[in-house]
């Protein structure tokens, strides 16, 4: 983060800057690790509770967890065609459209995790595991869900990044479109690889 | 104005910080008066225990069976009391709205970092203060849990009738506040670290930015986990699970399916934003109590220094002390005694902190103008408050005291009176600047007096209480013997608290007054250093035609100048030799 250089800087007009998005960025998710960091606390204290039952989790958890992985990939391919380095203004176009489809195929895979949770949850039910049925299950339901209700906004700042690839000409504001939609993504899927290790080790 | 679309995005729909500060400010003034009419009623219930009241018979009908207040009405008021004070009054006044005003101005910025984030921020705000004031309106009548919403109560829809409807719907706007919260404490960061004016150095920025700045990242950190537990607890509510509600409770003799919940735990994620929100509140207020000073007493403020790099162990420390709001919670021994240590550590920076603002004092001829007479209570309070910390914080002693009146006159002083007696120093002080004329001096000081003076008595008295056993949350104290001579202490307390509610209307006479008839104020009528004050009062939007460019800190006074004793931060060195 460049907080030190941008704090002495000028301000030609109330626009925003990239580094001062990409600070807000950086508390944002300093206050969902908090929050992420209490639900896991909260896990610890009541997982010594006497009633804890350890509910079987669906396989298809790993088969979410390889799709947000995959889209993590993407995010990253999209982000290296946008890095102001690797443009050369003759291959720009290539770069444009390699981006945007990379940035297409997270998009499309971060939906396919979502729909890989709610099959997640089906599965659960169907076995017969509620969200009150054991302590552990409670957490299970609301965790992955807290998790998605994050995705579901990540998702939007990813679409947000693949109009950027289409539309945004300077290449340097483009850049800085790609590295903020990479810092969230890159840090939503740690967020769940955590998660998925808590519900299933603890 | 003549233009309508223009009023709505100048005056409405803005993302001018200082119009966003000053909704931010009316806001919680008009939260505020809710807040001390259910003080009111407070009182009267425990001046007058038993008394018919026929008027309030009919006007609260439910609240009041027969003209006496229900047991469950009084729970409610003490609820509602407590959220109103805390996150609607204090936190919109002093926190959000100074902090939005004052913030970007005194670092020389433009504006906030985000607008429009900040716009969106007091919005939800607004949406906030309106939800939870209908909760007044439904069934059951507004939360009764408390202001700090302890499980199993809180939890169960026939714990108590505030625990139905009401329950809910304070959730609801607590998470709306957190959300509104968070943003504005987001912006207020990324606002003083990234738009600071050339030469304003963070060891140039007034007192005032930086307990802005320590708070707000307290809050982004300290709020969020609240919001987790405010989670659990929806689902502990309607959704069947057990995460606070432990085996075998039993409510209106029926037996509760649950099992295995913990109580406590909400507890300690309650307590682990509630600790720091009370800096998050105090902070503030001793930043602008600092920066006020120095504009009456005509010199620096002492150990600049000292005093930043005690907001920073202060901030550190209060995210490692909330377990002592829980001492009586059967904590282990050794738990109990880190947090003692702990909480007794923090009253070392805090005691340097307060030592500083006394040692600003000295030597001083001071000018008793209405924001410094207030000063002087944020002070006195601070000190006097402060001392009660250190029974509470040692567990030995909070066993006794804990649950009593000696800790509802310590967080009185401290987190009511403190942030109080600041915000109205700061609104005596900043209201030139906000609205281009001078309040009136003689209602100011009548104000201060009437303020101080009761408050003072109410709550250094409720230690005494507290001393002598008195429970707190208790509608009444008739049924116990051994509080029968408290009788007269309580009803002095209600009358002291009725001229200090009834002393507030000197301020609301003096605000409308001096909004439309009061002294037409110049750019700088107190001869202050911040920079503020080289801008026309009120200043246009976008405040600084051009950046100004700091030369020295914000305590340049005492020093000969062609402006008399003092040199404002934009000064160059040419003219004015640099302190620091």
């Amino acid at each position: 983060m460049t907080i030190r250089s941008s704090a002495s800087s000028v301000v030609e007009s109330v626009a925003l800057r990239d580094d001062q998005v990409k600070l807000g960025l950086w508390m944002f998710l300093a206050t969902v690790t908090m929050l992420f960091a209490a639900f896991t606390s909260a896990y610890i204290v009541r997982r010594s509770g006497s009633d804890w039952r350890p509910v079987a989790l669906p396989s298809v958890l790993w088969w979410n967890t390889a799709v947000l992985a995959a889209s993590s990939v993407a995010v990253e391919i999209a982000n290296w065609y946008g890095r102001p380095e690797g443009l050369h203004y003759g291959r720009m176009n290539v770069a444009r459209t390699a981006s945007t489809l990379a940035m297409l195929v997270a998009l499309a895979l971060g939906v396919v995790f979502l729909v890989g949770q709610v099959e997640a949850w089906r599965q659960m039910r169907a076995a017969g595991v509620y969200l009150p049925t054991s302590p552990h299950s409670s957490f299970f339901f609301m965790l992955t869900g807290a998790h998605a209700v994050h995705v579901v906004a990540a998702l939007v700042v990813l679409a947000w990044g693949t109009a950027g690839s289409v539309r945004v000409r300077e290449p340097r504001r483009w850049a800085a479109r790609m590295s903020l939609c990479r810092t969230f993504w890159h840090y939503l899927g740690a967020v769940w690889v955590f998660l998925f290790a808590l519900v299933s080790l603890y | 104005m003549s233009d309508e679309r223009g009023f709505i995005r100048r005056y409405i729909f803005s993302t001018d910080h200082k119009v966003i500060g000053i909704q931010y400010i009316i806001t919680g003034l008009v939260m505020a008066l809710v807040g001390a009419a259910l003080a009111t009623l407070i009182r009267l219930q425990l001046g007058w225990p038993d008394h018919p009241w026929p008027l309030l018979a009919r006007l609260l009908p439910e609240g009041y069976p027969g003209g006496v207040m229900a047991p469950e009405f009084y729970l409610a008021l003490v609820t509602m009391h407590g959220t109103i004070m805390v996150f609607f009054f204090i936190s919109y006044v002093l926190v959000s709205g100074f902090g939005n005003y004052l913030v970007p101005l005194h670092v020389g910025a433009r504006d906030m970092a985000f607008p429009f984030l900040n716009m969106l921020s007091y919005w939800i705000a607004f949406v906030s203060a309106l939800v939870l004031i209908l909760s007044f309106f439904v069934s059951g009548g507004a939360a009764a849990a408390g202001w700090t919403a302890y499980p199993p109560l809180s939890a169960i829809a026939a714990a108590v009738p505030g625990s139905q409807m009401g329950q809910s719907i304070w959730l609801l706007s607590m998470a709306l506040f957190i959300a509104s919260f968070t943003m504005s404490g987001l912006n207020i960061v990324a606002t003083v670290l990234s738009v600071r004016a050339p030469g304003m150095s963070m060891m140039r920025m007034p007192l005032t930015v930086w307990t802005y700045f320590t708070a707000s990242i307290l809050g982004l950190l300290a709020f969020p986990p609240l919001t987790a537990a405010a989670v659990m607890l929806l689902f502990d509510r309607h959704l069947g699970t057990s995460f606070f509600l432990p085996s075998g409770l039993i409510v209106g003799n029926k037996l509760l399916s649950n099992t295995g919940g913990s109580p406590l735990l909400w507890q300690h994620l309650f307590w682990f934003l509630g600790h720091p929100e009370v800096y998050v509140l105090l902070l503030p207020a001793l930043g602008v109590a600092c920066d006020i000073m120095p504009a009456f007493t005509r010199k620096p403020v002492y150990g600049y220094r000292t005093s930043v790099y005690c907001l920073w162990a202060v901030g550190a420390l209060s995210m490692i002390v909330w377990g002592h709001h829980m001492f009586v919670s059967g904590m282990s021994p050794f738990t109990g005694e880190y947090f003692s240590l702990v909480t007794l550590t923090i009253t070392v920076p805090m005691t340097i902190f307060g030592v500083n603002m006394l040692a600003s004092l000295w030597g001083a001829k001071l000018e008793l103008a209405t924001p410094m007479l207030f000063v002087c209570g944020v002070i006195a309070l601070f000190g006097s408050g402060g001392l009660g910390g250190l029974f509470l914080g040692n567990a030995t002693a909070d066993m006794q005291l804990h649950d009593t009146y000696f800790v509802v006159g310590h967080f009185h002083m401290m987190i009511g009176g403190v942030t109080l007696l600041a915000t109205f120093a700061a609104i005596y002080f900043w209201f030139p600047k906000m609205f281009g004329r001078m309040m009136n001096e003689t209602l100011g000081k009548a104000h201060f007096w009437l303020t101080f003076a009761p408050f003072f008595t109410i709550f250094f008295m409720q230690h005494f209480l507290g001393l002598q056993g008195a429970p707190r949350r208790y509608y009444a104290f008739t049924a116990f013997d051994y509080l029968q001579k408290t009788r007269g202490q309580n009803l002095v307390i209600s009358l002291a608290a009725f001229l200090l509610v009834s002393a507030q209307f000197l301020f609301l006479v003096n605000f409308v007054w001096s909004l439309v008839k009061g002294r037409v104020a110049d750019a700088n009528p107190w001869k202050a250093t911040t920079l503020e004050w080289t801008l026309p009062s009120p200043p246009p939007h976008g405040n600084f035609d051009t950046v100004p460019t700091v030369e020295r800190w914000a305590y340049e006074y005492g020093v000969p100048t062609p402006d008399g004793d003092f040199a404002v931060q934009t000064v160059s060195a040419d003219h004015v030799p640099v302190t620091a």
